[in-house]
């Protein structure tokens, strides 16, 4: 029997790295090492300017425990899905690193550097990039990724200052954190300094339109918000989310020099459709009784790539076709994704940054295999590739469901609804239902969740977080929650006891 | 100062939602059309045989059963609203009429609909899409939501007349009603004001609150009445302050202030007077409906519009309130779990004071403030802070 609680020392690190048996802790001891190795490079890249930042930004300190965020979400895994498992991670690593460089090659504080800098447009991060990808001799930074998205699920640690300094500002506690901490970082001037523009944007809540308030007085740049319609179901709306894509495209043109290169801008979204094409095999295995890849590996590898890669880094299309390959051959070996598989679950809600791997702990722990969560279930439009018109359609359309705001905007058939369809879609039993209690979109629908949730038989476990705070509810209070649900609702025992109580407040 | 001759009369009124002059216009045979924000054209809902009526839940005691259905981390307006419409306070309006501008109301209205709350054959609730800022593109879409999600509904579910003369005949009485509301409130700029803030905003509260045909009269004689009113010879307040910030339909908590010693001059929040109380302009060479709609995207004044442009007048406004209505103070406040206004209190209060030097305070509060002894001991030290301001601002004359 596992005890992979038992790794956990109630600090920083773990005891010992997991034993998986020969082969597959070779693999991953191997993958570690490349991790290492993909860090190094990236120092050796601009070897001054990087050190200079990790000693510049408080949030670079956070990078260095890559290995340990990487080893948290591989817990447990054997055979395919470690395998799957890695080469997502590995992926998003080697573009946020490139990510780190450019911003660092670029950054005023460390030198001149203005031909790099007025070549980059900054972008709010709640906001896919696809739109980059017409602007080929053009730097998108989505500049809040780096110093908090990332790094919140790295380091649970890492985000308490910047709440810490905008709450000491005067914001109240009760907005989401995510806005909070970007405007934080402002407030204690932890962003690079550079970009030629920043695009600010009203996605996906009310807390990141009002943050831009404080962005875009940070950073001091001509500031084109890109505003798309809530209600983006009703198609009357499709004619005035075209117009401000179309509109942001010209304040970029206009503050840059540039032209807008629909050559590779269609190059770019012909690999958006092959990769989404390989994403919805990833659902569809997942709907079978042999799923291949669950828990935080789909979400956030999803999430990267769809926000922040966009489809413009070509390497993300080599490693979807040898995921999809490993994965087609785990589901034909009928290939177990876990120990155990008692419950097929969805997680609902925006999962907590600082327990991003909260489902690989659900999944070792109660055998509860998150099959799809909502953060995944984002647009999945094909982009027209020759008409221009119409692949702005499709471009309006990708950002308006893009992650979180697909389903907390636009109406409640979105979430409610929808819900219900993606529990019957992949045969669940379960929906961890999160509950950011900052997050009052999701908030407004709670007794609703909960009544219909109870009509349809479905196990509903709230499980509070906020999001990028572990102050408020901690990783063990968080785990409290579902292990209260399953001993005492449903009486089971756990797959690993050695996981149900265990300290890991202080870890990265 | 003597009482005005209404004033029990407005009070009143604004006890129920659902008051004496609601249910006589109903018995009129009206429709009674609810909305919830600045963002729904209140002179569109005014055509024909419609009255408005800006919801408000007053009196709100428990809100557990709205807590059970949206969290006790949302708005206490929008639980109270949606804790009223379980209750079945809304069942007389004829049709919900929202926008999707803050997503908190968004979901209490959608509580309203999911839940079936207003059981009526023709009633309808509409979710009218308002942009995140104004330009060209941004006022046709407004426009075509309007059309669409309001005037055409009105007119498809209850023959309501939406043409260009019903429009303009409308926004003839809603000019009349801003007339009034404009005139008694530009008393307040008087060195000894003849009405104090606590009136006022009953008097502009009654402007949202009730079918305005049947107010208007007495408004008009409350105006009469302002004119010849006369002041006490000391001064009721030791600071006159701008209001600024969220929904606050609560007179008490304007009373609070003016207990603690502070007289509200200027009232910059929703349900207030600026902006709603605006007159229309309307020329005979633009669309009628498009003319009224872009009145109301150029002048909100909601943190929610992203613009550079739009940030910096919301600034400027306070600024030109505080200096047009002699005031020594801002106050910012918020009610609680408010996300736009959880920002804008704090960075606007932030430059409003860095940038143009005007003293601020920065609250937030619950929905039905009355019994907060905190809120009132706050405001007492922020009146002392500004008659401090002003002992040695004197002094500073003197030696000069």
């Amino acid at each position: 029997m596992s005890k992979l609680g038992k790794l956990y020392t109630g600090k920083q690190y773990i005891k010992r790295r997991e034993w998986r048996g020969f082969r597959d802790t070779m693999y991953d001891f191997y993958r570690w090492l490349v991790t290492w190795k993909d860090l190094i490079k990236f120092v050796f890249s601009s070897p001054l300017r990087i050190t200079r930042g990790i000693f510049t930004y408080r949030w670079m300190g956070s990078y260095l425990t890559t290995t340990a965020f990487i080893d948290r979400h591989s817990m447990g895994l054997r055979g395919t899905a470690l395998r799957i498992n890695h080469l997502h991670f590995n992926m998003m690593i080697k573009n946020t690193t490139q990510l780190i460089a450019n911003q660092f090659k670029a950054d005023k504080r460390f030198g001149k550097s203005t031909k790099l800098s007025d070549k980059i447009v900054l972008f709010d991060e709640m906001m896919p990039m696809h739109l980059m990808a017409g602007f080929p001799n053009l730097f998108g930074v989505p500049i809040q990724v780096a110093p908090v998205f990332q790094c919140s699920v790295i380091d649970q640690q890492s985000m308490i200052q910047y709440l810490d300094a905008v709450e000491n500002f005067g914001l109240p506690s009760d907005v989401c954190p995510l806005p909070a901490c970007e405007a934080g970082a402002g407030i204690l001037d932890d962003y690079p300094q550079i970009g030629c523009c920043y695009v600010s944007s009203s996605m996906p809540c009310d807390g990141s339109v009002m943050a831009s308030a404080f962005q875009s007085r940070y950073f001091d740049l001509p500031t084109f918000p890109l505003t798309l319609p809530v209600r983006y179901l009703d198609m009357e709306t499709e004619a005035y989310a075209v117009q401000n894509m179309k509109d942001c495209i010209a304040f970029i043109e206009k503050h840059t020099g540039e032209t807008y290169d629909w050559d590779a801008y269609f190059t770019a979204m012909k690999q958006y459709n092959k990769e989404t094409e390989f994403e919805m095999q990833k659902w569809e295995i997942n709907k079978t009784e042999y799923p291949q890849i669950t828990g935080a590996s789909l979400a956030l590898y999803r999430m990267y790539s769809f926000l922040v890669a966009a489809s413009m880094d070509k390497r993300f299309l080599k490693v979807q076709e040898k995921v999809n390959k490993l994965m087609m051959k785990g589901y034909e070996k009928k290939e177990k994704c876990s120990k155990e598989m008692r419950h097929r679950a969805v997680v609902w809600a925006p999962p907590a940054h600082y327990y991003s791997n909260f489902s690989t702990w659900a999944e070792n722990c109660w055998g509860i295999n998150v099959l799809i969560d909502m953060e995944s279930l984002v647009a999945t439009k094909f982009f027209n590739t020759e008409d221009k018109e119409e692949t702005l359609k499709d471009l309006a359309h990708t950002y308006e469901r893009m992650t979180m705001r697909r389903h907390t905007n636009g109406g409640f058939v979105n979430v409610l609804d929808e819900l219900w369809n993606v529990c019957k879609e992949f045969n669940c039993d379960m929906v961890i239902m999160y509950v950011g209690i900052s997050c009052k979109t999701m908030a407004g629908l709670t007794g609703l969740f909960e009544e219909q949730a109870r009509d349809r038989g479905i196990h509903l476990i709230w499980v509070d977080h906020d999001l990028m705070d572990p102050r408020t509810v901690s990783r063990k209070e968080m785990r409290g929650f579902v292990n209260r649900y399953m001993t005492t609702v449903l009486r089971e025992e756990p797959v690993d006891e050695s996981l149900v109580d265990f300290n890991d407040e202080k870890t990265w | 100062m003597k009482d005005l001759k209404h004033l029990y009369y407005f009070e009143q009124l604004l006890e129920d939602a659902n008051n004496q002059l609601v249910r006589q216009g109903k018995e009129e045979g009206k429709l009674a059309l609810g909305y919830t924000c600045f963002h729904m054209p209140e002179v569109l809902l005014n055509l024909d045989n419609c009255f408005s009526l800006r919801l408000r839940a007053p009196k709100t005691g428990s809100m557990d059963i709205a807590t059970y259905y949206m969290s006790n981390y949302t708005c206490e307006f929008c639980r109270a609203i949606l804790e009223r419409s379980i209750e079945g306070g809304f069942n007389f309006l004829d049709a919900l009429l929202a926008v999707d501008a803050c997503a908190q109301m968004n979901r209490c209205v959608e509580n309203v609909e999911i839940q079936n709350l207003i059981d009526k054959e023709k009633f309808f609730v509409s979710h009218v899409d308002v942009p995140y800022k104004v330009d060209d593109s941004a006022i046709t879409h407004y426009v075509q939501q309007i059309k669409l999600k309001v005037m055409d509904k009105l007119s498809e579910n209850y023959g309501v007349d939406i043409s260009d003369k019903s429009i303009r005949k409308a926004v003839e009485e809603h000019n009349a009603l801003c007339r009034i509301i404009t005139e008694i409130g530009n008393y307040r700029k008087e060195d000894n004001p003849r009405i104090t803030g606590y009136e006022f905003h009953i008097l502009t509260l009654i402007s949202y609150a009730c079918p305005r045909y049947l107010v208007m009269e007495k408004l008009t004689e409350t105006l009469e009445e302002l004119k010849t009113r006369e002041c006490d010879d000391k001064k009721q307040f030791r600071a006159k302050v701008v209001m600024v910030g969220s929904e606050m339909d609560d007179p008490e908590f304007t009373k609070i202030i003016e207990e603690s010693g502070a007289l509200v001059v200027a009232d910059r929040y929703c349900f207030g007077s600026f902006p709603g109380r605006e007159e229309i302009i309307l020329n005979d060479t633009e669309d009628v409906l498009m003319q009224v709609c872009r009145q109301y995207l150029v002048d909100s004044l909601c943190p929610r519009y992203m613009s550079t442009e739009k940030i910096d007048e919301r600034r400027a406004n306070v600024d030109y309130l505080f200096r047009e209505f002699n005031a020594d103070g801002v106050i910012y406040e918020q009610i609680k779990f408010c996300d736009y206004w959880g920002y804008e209190r704090v960075l606007s209060g932030y430059v409003v004071n860095k940038d143009y030097g005007h003293p601020i305070l920065s609250i937030d509060r619950p929905y039905m403030a009355k019994a907060s002894g905190q809120l009132r001991t706050r405001i007492q030290a922020f009146v002392e802070s500004l008659e401090i301001k002003k002992i040695n601002k004197a002094k500073e004359g003197k030696k000069k």
